[in-house]
């Protein structure tokens, strides 16, 4: 049971992405045993769908976009929903207490693509799936930097981020103006010395290319690319999709390598990438909420990345 | 580069980062870095961070020296740059 000072804690961490409404209710729902909390979010959004008619009819729009699937648009928006939900819940651990739970949660696979790409990688996350995939890596063993915010991880319990949040990356969650230079930064530091960093390739940020998939494009921005231009690191793109209660982190093959010419090694990034999120969202089409329930973060000429709002 | 940097070779780092399309027509020392100036987004912030360290042989430290007080204009970026050449920290 959470101390009111954890407690205090918990909601003075609450990202500026989430309505109070809704870190209200995390907090709520994770005294309950797991996964009570997870069950209860992901009905909760479906029926908010139903309330707020504009996220309905995304989706909707968005299931109509979709290959055409067996059981139809309705049934694909509502997944869609219900995934939203449970991928809040899941992103904050509700009702996860601790670390031995959070190990029978989650599985790894690709892990051989890690083991051959050597030292100094970027893997490379998309919001096409349960987030947390840097935390299931952790969990499974790999030592790697989380290049990022602080995200809901302000609602994990107290045993989870002291087994599995780092003290020197805490000190690059801070939001200004200056928070994603500090971060690129620290993580070009952490590849040249050999280490792997996790990054978002479809957080906030400046735009690199996006990528066509049913539906709408995928935009892709620029921090991932810088790293890769200012180190040479390897760029292993990881996927994550829920398998039953199970997050499921697959680490795929590296990019091709770095060319030279900027714009060469952009249409061969592009071009892996279409192929590998296509693959994805044509598999799993009911957990890429992302591409869906998503508003711009624009906040200068050269930010067009997306934020996501749940 | 051993000798002491010049407020011109640190602006004229910025401005081979931005690029031409970005650098404001009379942009000056007191142009900001970011928006209303060169606008230069984060990534183009490391990219001018790294080029000064190259150039005038200097390490940043993330944690301090990326502030309002060390990175609004080309000035500051300066005086940053030239501290960190007089001494530690």
């Amino acid at each position: 049971m959470p101390s009111l000072r954890d407690l205090r804690a918990a909601w003075s961490a609450r990202p500026a992405s989430y309505s109070r409404l809704v870190w209200t209710l995390i907090l709520a729902l994770d005294r309950l045993p797991w996964p009570w909390g997870e069950e209860i979010l992901a009905k909760s959004f479906v029926a908010r769908a139903f309330v707020r008619t504009g996220r309905l009819r995304q989706a909707l729009a968005w299931a109509a976009a979709q290959p055409s699937t067996e059981r139809g648009r309705w049934h694909l928006a509502r997944s869609l929903c219900a995934y939203h939900g449970r991928f809040v819940a899941r992103s904050a651990l509700v009702g996860i207490r601790g670390p031995e739970a959070l190990l029978r949660l989650v599985a790894v696979r690709g892990e051989e693509h890690l083991a051959a790409a050597g030292r100094g990688v970027i893997l490379l996350g998309f919001h096409l799936g349960p987030a947390g995939s840097y935390l299931a890596l952790r969990v499974a063993g790999h030592r790697l930097t989380w290049v990022g915010g602080r995200g809901a991880t302000g609602a994990w319990s107290r045993e989870i981020r002291q087994r599995y949040q780092s003290a020197r990356e805490t000190q690059f969650f801070s939001e200004d103006r200056y928070s994603w230079t500090r971060r690129l930064y620290h993580a070009r530091q952490v590849l040249l010395s050999g280490e792997h960093v996790f990054i978002s390739a479809d957080g906030e940020g400046g735009e690199a290319f996006s990528v066509p998939l049913p539906g709408g494009p995928q935009v892709i921005g620029v921090g991932w690319l810088a790293l890769r231009r200012a180190t040479g690191a390897p760029v292993l793109p990881v996927l994550s999709h829920m398998q039953g209660r199970t997050q499921v982190v697959t680490v795929h093959p590296a990019l091709p390598p770095r060319n030279a010419d900027p714009g060469l090694d952009l249409d061969a990034c592009r071009r892996s990438l279409a192929h590998l999120l296509g693959d994805h969202v044509r598999r799993f089409p009911e957990q890429c909420y992302s591409l869906v329930f998503s508003a711009p973060a624009a906040s200068s000429p050269t930010s067009r990345g997306r934020r996501w709002c749940p | 580069m051993t000798s002491e940097p010049t407020l011109e070779e640190v602006q004229a780092v910025v401005a081979r980062v931005a690029g031409p399309h970005r650098s404001p027509a009379g942009a000056g020392p007191d142009t900001p870095l970011t928006e209303g100036g060169f606008w230069l987004d984060s990534v183009h912030l490391l990219e001018t961070i790294i080029a000064c360290e190259e150039a005038f042989e200097v390490v940043f430290d993330p944690e301090t020296d990326f502030t309002d007080r060390t990175l609004m204009t080309v000035r500051r970026l300066f005086d940053l740059v030239r501290a960190k050449r007089s001494g530690p920290g």
